[in-house]
Order: C-alpha cells, then sequence, then structure tokens
C-alpha cells in the first residue's frame, strides 16, 4: 500500500509522490493502460540521471540526450514487458538492461535522427544532468558499477528532498537544515545543543525532532525502494545491494 | 556544518555528489536499521492539527448563512467537518451542525451522492443512532442538521479512564442494536470508531456519521490516506477487507470495527499484530473472548454474520453468572452453548443416535424371532441333561447368548470391512445429506457389532465439534446421550450378570453347606437373586448417573483460560491462544497437549474442519497443533490405553486359568 501521498500546500511544485510502483507495471504486464503508463512515466522521471550518465560516458552531450529522450519513448511506447525478462525483479536493472538493448539496436540502425515517441516526451532537465555528470569525481569502476552508484544517489536524494518538503509543510522548515547530520546518528549532545539553539527550542525536542525525522526518514527510503521492486518483501535484498554498490 | 571531507561516522571521505552533504552509505545504512527510540516517546503519535486543512468558518460567520438557527457554539472539528451546536428558535429545542469540508464540494459529482446518502440516513429513525433532521447546501457549503447530544464521545470517556469492562457489556448491545437496524435498511456504517461513539447524560449510546465515510471517500484506506492526516487513526478500525480496497466491502466491515472498540473498551489497547485476547489482559469473563476474537476474524465469512448475533453472544455472557474459572452445574438449560441463528444439527449425533436405533430395533425383531424359535424347540430345551440349572431367568439369558450369537455372525462379513471405513469417512470429512442417506440404507448391513462402537465414537466426536462450532452446531444432549448409551448399556449388563453370578454362588454355597427341600430351595433362589441384582442394578445406576454427569459435565463446562504455554501453539493463526476443542476429561485443568485431542481446534476457525458450519471454504490450518515446549501427553489418553492392557491382561489369564481347569 502505498502511504506517501500526503496533502502539498499548492505552492509547492507539483512532483508525482504517488503511487508509482514497478509492480503496477509488471502487473499490467506493460504499458498499454494509460494508469500504468503515469506510473512508468513517473518512475522514468525520477530516475533518469543514472540512465544520460551511463550514455554520456560513451556519447556527447547532444547525442547522449537524443538517445536517453528517444530510448524512454521506445520504452513506453513498447506494448508489453515480456515475462521472460529476467530482470523484471528490479526496476534498475530492468532499465539498464533495455538500455543496453536499445544502445545496441540503435547502433546497429545507425540511426541518431530517430526521434520515436511523438506523444511522449519526458520534461529531464537535461542542462542540469550534465552538470551534474560534469562535477562527479572520476572513479575507477566500470560504467554497470556507475549506473548503480548514481542509481542509489538519485534515490537518496530523492528521499531527501521529500522529506525536506515535508518538514516545510509540516511548519518545520530549518529542521532539515541543522538536524540533516543525526540523520545517520552519530550526533554528540553538543551538536543537539547547538542545533536547539538556532532552533529556538530545547535540546531535549531537538533530539525528539531528531528522531522523528531519523524515523520518518527511514520509511520513506523504505517506500521509495519498494516502488522500485515488483516484490515488496524483497526490500531488505535491495538495500544490502544497494550498500554493496556504495562500498565498492 | 563544517567543511571537513570526511563522514563523521564511518570515516569515509564525502565527495562533491553526496546527497545534501551526507554520506551516502551511512544514508543507506540509516535506511536499512531497525530504529531504537532515544527514550520514551511521549504520547505524541498523534500527528498535531496544526496544519488541518480544513478551517472552520467561525460562529458568526456561520450564522449568516443560517438565519433559521442560533449558532452557540462550536463543538468540534475532525477530518470530517465541524460540528456546532446549535438552537431551532421555533421548536426550542438543541441542535447540531456539520459542516463539510469546503474542498468537498468542488467534485460536481458530489451534490446528487449527498442527496442521496442523506436521504438514506434519513431513514434511520432508531434511538441508538444521531437522527438527522436536515441537510442542504448554502454557498458551497454542505451541511447537515442533526440529533444533538448531550455528551460526549467514547473516545473521551476512555480517556477520562470513566469505562469499565461492566460498561463495556453495556455499551457493545446498544451499538449492535443501530448496527442491525442500519444494517437492515442497507445502510453500512463504514467508520466505526470511539470517536463516533456518543453516550449521552442519561448512559444511552448514539452512533454517528452514519455513511458519512463513503460520501466523503474515507472508507477505504488509499483513499483515506491522501486526505487529512488526522483520518489515520480510523485506519486502526478498519476491517481488512476495507484497508485493502476490495470492492468486496459490506455491513461486516462494520462488524469488524466493533470488535476493534470491543477490545480497546475491555483492555484498553488495540488489537494489532499478535494481541492477547482479553481475558488474559484484563479480569473479565473468558466467554467473552470468543466474541470478541470472532468478531475480530480476518475473514467475513468467519466473522458474525449480523449484528445481532454478536449481541446475542455478550447478553448470554452477561446473563449468565458463571465466573471465569469452574464449569456450571449440571442439568440447567443456560449449561449449553448459545447457538448462532443459523445453527444446525450436529449430523454426527444424529447418524449416532440413527444408528443406535436400528441396534435396538434390529434387537427387538432378533428377539422375537428367537422367542419363537425357542417356543418351538421348547421340548427339547427340556430333555436336556438336568445340570442346567433352575435359575427363574434361565431362558432369558440363553436367549439373550442365543441373540447375541446370531447377532454377531452374520452381517458380521459385512459390519467388520465396512464400519472402520464408515468410521473414517464420517469423523474426517463433513458428512454429507448423502453420507446419511447410506448409513440409513446400509445400516441393515451393519448392525451386528457394529453400533456399540459406532455410536459412542459418533456420539464423542459430535460432543467435540459442538464446543468447538462455538454455536454453529446445536444437539449437545443428543451427542452426550450417542457416547454414553452403549458404554453405559455394557456396563449395567456386566454389573448385573455379576449380580446373577453372585446370586448363583451364594446360593450354590447355602444349598451345599445347609440342606433344603426344594421349594426353600427356590424361595432362597430368589431371595438371593432379588438382593445381589437388586445391588448390582443399584449400583449400575448410581454409576450411570455419576459417570453422565461428569461427562455432561465436561461437554458443557466452561472454557477455561488457557495456561500461557498455549500461546507457542499456534504462532501462524490470527490470534495467538485457541480456545481448547477436547473433552478435556480432566476438567478445569487445561493443557497445551489436549490440543491434540481437538484436531484443528482454533475456535470458530475449527468451523472449517470436521462436522462443519455447512460446508464452508476449509480453511485447514497444520493438521496437527504446534506443541508448545512444556507440553505433556494427556493423562486421560494414558490412563485410557493402561485400563485396555489391564483388560486385555486379565482377559489373557482367566483365559489361561480356564485352559488349566479345563485340563483338571
Amino acid at each position: 500500500m502505498s502511504a506517501d501521498q500526503f496533502n502539498m500546500p499548492a505552492n509547492v511544485e507539483k512532483r508525482h509522490f504517488a503511487t508509482t510502483r514497478w509492480s503496477i507495471v509488471l502487473a499490467a504486464g506493460g504499458v498499454g493502460r494509460n494508469g500504468c503508463r503515469t506510473a512508468l512515466t513517473q518512475l522514468c522521471e525520477i530516475y533518469w540521471y543514472p540512465l544520460y550518465a551511463y550514455v554520456r560516458s560513451s556519447a556527447g552531450v547532444r547525442e547522449a540526450q537524443d538517445l536517453t529522450q528517444s530510448f524512454f519513448a521506445h520504452l513506453l511506447e513498447k506494448r508489453t514487458i515480456g515475462k521472460a525478462d529476467h530482470d523484471r525483479g528490479r526496476f534498475r536493472d530492468f532499465l539498464l538492461a533495455s538500455l543496453k538493448n536499445f544502445l545496441a539496436n540503435e547502433r546497429q540502425k545507425a540511426c541518431a535522427q530517430k526521434r520515436g515517441g511523438k506523444s511522449v516526451r519526458l520534461s529531464l532537465d537535461f542542462a542540469a544532468g550534465e552538470s551534474r555528470y560534469q562535477i562527479e569525481p572520476s572513479h575507477a569502476l566500470t560504467a554497470e558499477n556507475l549506473y548503480e552508484r548514481r542509481w542509489v544517489l538519485t534515490l537518496l536524494d530523492q528521499v531527501l528532498e521529500r522529506l525536506r518538503l515535508e518538514l516545510i509543510q509540516s511548519g518545520n522548515a530549518e529542521h532539515f537544515g541543522q538536524l540533516k547530520g543525526a540523520l545517520i546518528g552519530e550526533t554528540t549532545a553538543e551538536e543537539y545543543a547547538r542545533a536547539a539553539a538556532v532552533l529556538d527550542i530545547t535540546p531535549a525536542a531537538a533530539k525528539q525532532a531528531a528522531y522523528r525525522m531519523r524515523r520518518r526518514f527511514r520509511q520513506l527510503f523504505r517506500q521509495c525502494v519498494a516502488q522500485t521492486l515488483a516484490d515488496e518483501s524483497d526490500v531488505d535484498d535491495e538495500i544490502s545491494r544497494l550498500l554493496e554498490v556504495l562500498a565498492g | 556544518m563544517s567543511q571537513s571531507p570526511c563522514c563523521p561516522k564511518c570515516g569515509a571521505p564525502l565527495l562533491e555528489d553526496a546527497p545534501a552533504g551526507l554520506c551516502p552509505k551511512c544514508l543507506v545504512q540509516a535506511g536499512f536499521e531497525s530504529d531504537k527510540p532515544p527514550r520514551p516517546e511521549p504520547a505524541a503519535t498523534a500527528p498535531s492539527p496544526a496544519s488541518s486543512r480544513f478551517t472552520p468558518p467561525e460562529v458568526e460567520e456561520l450564522a449568516k448563512r443560517f438565519p433559521l438557527l442560533e449558532i452557540l457554539e462550536l463543538l468540534g472539528k475532525g477530518g470530517m467537518g465541524a460540528v456546532y451546536k446549535a438552537r431551532q428558535p421555533g421548536l426550542d429545542r438543541l441542535v447540531a451542525i456539520k459542516i463539510l469540508p469546503a474542498e468537498i464540494g468542488h467534485d460536481p459529482a458530489f451534490a446528487e451522492r449527498f442527496a442521496r446518502e442523506a436521504r438514506a440516513l434519513a431513514r434511520l429513525n432508531h434511538p441508538n443512532i444521531v437522527a438527522i433532521y436536515d441537510f442542504g447546501q448554502t454557498d458551497g457549503l454542505y451541511f447537515f442538521v442533526m440529533e444533538y447530544v448531550d455528551g460526549v464521545n467514547l473516545r473521551q470517556a476512555m480517556q477520562a479512564g470513566r469505562v469499565m469492562p461492566q460498561s463495556a457489556l453495556a455499551i457493545v448491545p446498544q451499538i449492535c442494536d443501530a448496527l442491525q437496524f442500519a444494517h437492515d435498511e442497507g445502510i453500512v456504517h463504514r467508520d466505526i470508531k470511539p470517536e463516533n461513539i456518543l453516550i449521552d447524560k442519561r448512559g444511552r449510546v448514539k452512533i454517528a456519521d452514519f455513511g458519512l465515510a463513503k460520501l466523503l471517500g474515507l472508507d477505504q484506506a488509499d483513499h483515506a490516506l491522501t486526505q487529512t492526516r488526522q483520518v489515520m487513526g480510523t485506519l486502526r478500525y478498519m476491517a481488512p477487507e476495507q484497508m485493502e480496497g476490495s470492492h468486496e466491502v459490506d455491513h461486516r466491515a462494520d462488524i469488524y470495527s466493533l470488535g476493534v472498540v470491543f477490545y480497546e473498551l475491555l483492555t484498553g489497547e488495540l488489537p494489532i499484530g499478535r494481541f492477547a485476547p482479553p481475558s488474559k489482559k484484563v479480569e473479565i469473563d473468558v466467554r467473552l473472548d470468543e466474541v470478541v476474537l470472532r468478531a475480530l476474524e480476518k475473514e467475513p465469512e468467519q466473522r458474525y454474520q449480523h449484528a445481532s448475533e454478536l449481541k446475542a453472544g455478550v447478553d448470554h455472557v452477561s446473563a449468565t453468572p458463571a465466573g471465569t474459572r469452574g464449569p456450571a452445574p449440571a442439568g440447567r438449560k443456560s449449561d449449553l452453548p448459545p447457538s448462532a441463528p443459523d445453527a444446525r444439527l450436529s449430523r454426527c449425533a444424529l447418524a449416532g443416535a440413527i444408528w443406535a436405533s436400528y441396534f435396538f430395533v434390529a434387537l427387538a425383531v432378533a428377539a422375537g424371532i428367537l422367542y419363537w424359535a425357542n417356543n418351538s424347540d421348547r421340548v427339547r430345551i427340556a430333555t436336556a441333561p438336568a445340570h442346567t440349572v433352575q435359575i427363574p431367568n434361565a431362558g432369558g439369558s440363553s436367549m439373550f447368548g442365543g441373540l447375541i450369537a446370531y447377532e454377531a455372525v452374520a452381517p458380521i462379513r459385512l459390519a467388520v470391512p465396512i464400519t472402520p471405513i464408515a468410521l473414517m469417512a464420517l469423523l474426517q470429512q463433513s458428512i454429507s445429506w448423502g453420507g446419511l442417506l447410506i448409513i440409513a440404507a446400509a445400516v441393515p448391513g451393519l448392525i451386528g457389532l457394529a453400533a456399540p462402537f459406532g455410536t459412542t465414537i459418533l456420539g464423542f466426536s459430535a460432543i467435540h465439534h459442538i464446543r468447538c462450532s462455538a454455536g454453529k452446531l446445536y444437539g449437545l444432549p443428543l451427542a452426550v446421550f450417542d457416547a454414553l448409551l452403549f458404554p453405559l448399556l455394557l456396563l449395567d449388563v456386566l454389573l448385573l450378570a455379576a449380580g446373577c453370578g453372585l446370586a448363583y454362588a451364594a446360593w450354590m454355597t447355602f444349598v451345599y453347606a445347609f440342606s433344603m427341600g426344594r421349594d426353600q430351595q427356590q424361595v432362597l433362589a430368589i431371595l438371593f437373586l432379588l438382593f445381589f441384582v437388586g445391588a448390582s442394578g443399584a449400583l449400575a445406576i448410581w454409576l450411570d448417573w455419576r459417570i453422565a454427569r461428569a461427562v455432561w459435565r465436561n461437554a458443557t463446562g466452561l472454557i477455561p483460560a488457557p495456561k500461557p504455554a498455549a500461546a507457542a501453539i499456534f504462532p501462524a493463526a490470527p490470534r495467538p491462544i485457541e480456545p481448547p476443542g477436547g473433552l478435556g476429561k480432566e476438567g478445569p485443568e487445561h493443557h497445551p497437549l489436549d490440543a491434540r485431542e481437538s484436531r484443528r481446534s482454533v475456535g470458530p476457525t475449527s468451523a472449517a474442519a470436521g462436522d462443519s458450519a455447512g460446508g464452508a471454504a476449509p480453511r485447514r490450518t497444520a493438521d496437527r497443533p504446534l506443541l508448545a515446549p512444556d507440553a505433556r501427553l494427556s493423562r486421560c489418553a494414558l490412563a485410557g490405553v493402561i485400563w485396555a492392557s489391564y483388560f486385555f491382561a486379565a482377559f489373557v489369564v482367566a483365559a489361561a486359568v480356564a485352559a488349566l481347569l479345563y485340563h483338571h
């Protein structure tokens, strides 16, 4: 059950924090119906950056943009997601595998101008993506590992952004900035006191707020991970995998 | 925050693309681990209503919209709108006005739904339902005018600590009345919770906000969550089928919600996860456990099907004074477990009774035949060697012996193979009416040895099933009769035979000790016979009475509260502890292994097994229950086996002695 649609004030830009679930798409068997096309579109709009970066590592800026857009158009127009796809379980794997297939086909056809998807064009902020790509530190990792690493970071960004927006909306805008260090757990009493001073609350209240934030972060994190899986009980597995990716 | 390039926790270097400047690895780790709160959190589970998206209009503002009413004050606000106290000057009575959130009006289809719903609610004219006087909309603001209840809601009463378990027994039946009335009108509340249950100053219960949940789209979990956060509390009272968003939600969802409220009233806690039955948390009658747990069944089919049934269950517990331990005294009508309105007669008990009656009919017929045969052979018997002793009932005993032989030989070929198979079929499956017909038709072949065994086993089985069926089966007296008929008969026969034997032995002793005339011998014989047979007869009757009473007590006894060890038995079941089936001949002392005697007995859930309630979809839990670590062997079973072995040993010894005597 997706419990992640909370009321947003009207002035917040409408982001789809809704029931995007990989399992919806899989259950529908593909993008035939409107409902799950939206679901898949939303998923793509969130996790496009790792794909872009993957393409970008072997192509120029313009070409990477074209290829990324056409890939998504191709994906969203495809009628069925075959049951034989081995990577169905995880959206992350599925996406990369599809991209690789697509790129291989594209190279064969050598039709870089093909702009499919006259009806589907995702709104992706390529400029931001490009600058992010530029500032990325270099890694001695394979492209797949890089993809996965970016995937995790994108995921974390999304979760933290949602957390921040929730805090703003509930009237605790500064909490995020001051207490975010507490998310990873190691905060000394002195740091709590300092944060409490800035926020104008007691240190005990700061600790409580930090605890709630941590708990909410964990919930959001698990939810976001679950959205990209076919089976919710795989969440712990997926998180372990993500940890491995980061460690390596 | 400092610009240190290393993570304070794991020491890894923080890179430029770190999310929000935090170490990604530690973040993922944090998302993985389970939380330990720094210290017990103060009761701040309800999110602060500071951000309720619905600000109700002020009293003055509202008064402008309702010129015909005198708006007095704001009574409260929640996710479903705001309620004001008002007065109708013309009728000089107090009313309550409920204003629905303004966003509701944006939906164009809403107006029609609203009108339809309001008309349906207006039909609910019941002392336990808050009446609707009027409804409508002014300037896009939808409102209801309702009965004003001068009191508090159940949540407030619980928080003030004024609700004792006894009060729960007074409140719940009234709620059941209201629900049954509404369900009969085809209206489901869908949002039963303490906040919607009002209690006025005279102690009368009134249910509010009927049907509003559906109207506002808050009756399903996924919709509810897209609305205000304050609705979150409702989720705890929502039936499982409502949570799943299934469209099969019907009036039984209300019964589930009532079950949650009932549990909370009794124990002060919500039944979440693996929860203990109420009697284990509070000092209340153990029979209430069944009522509450049955209302809380996850499958709608397993719950009470009507609110009136729940009320009947509660009333029964309130009416009978039995406490939490000890069986009820035998013989009173109230001993019998309450039966649901749709209960049916236990087919096992019925089958046993039919079988037994066939046996006796056959006995009578055979007796008649033999008597006729005997009469025609009287001359032959009379000329038999005179070692036959002149015991007045010689004809009777030889007749009886002949009867046994007659009975046994002829149908034995049929009886022996069929009987075990038939019994197994009967006991393991739900015996259908077809099966019953087969018994009736095939019984002539089964009469012989089979009836005493068949009837007895069926009788005990029926007792067990009736006890486990939680009211779905009745016929306990018949089942007990079946179970005891042949064993007690056998006991009586044996005792009478022993009496005869003793009479004979005493008579022989006297006759050889003193010399008497023929007439005196006859008189003596009669005297001894009367004495010994009379004594053994009296003994037989007394034993019958004691045994019957003991078995009856056990069959109708209160199910005693199980010991804590029993909690380990059904980890997979929706509730942790099962009321035991089984006869529990050990009386009030109950232990986990008795559950083995009651196969698949998980209280109402066992209705799916054996002699079940109308062949509902069988929900088989494990065939054999898992054992608690400290389970022990049933003493009844052990005693029975030891006794049987004595019997066979005695039999063997007697045979040996007889053989030795014969050789001499």
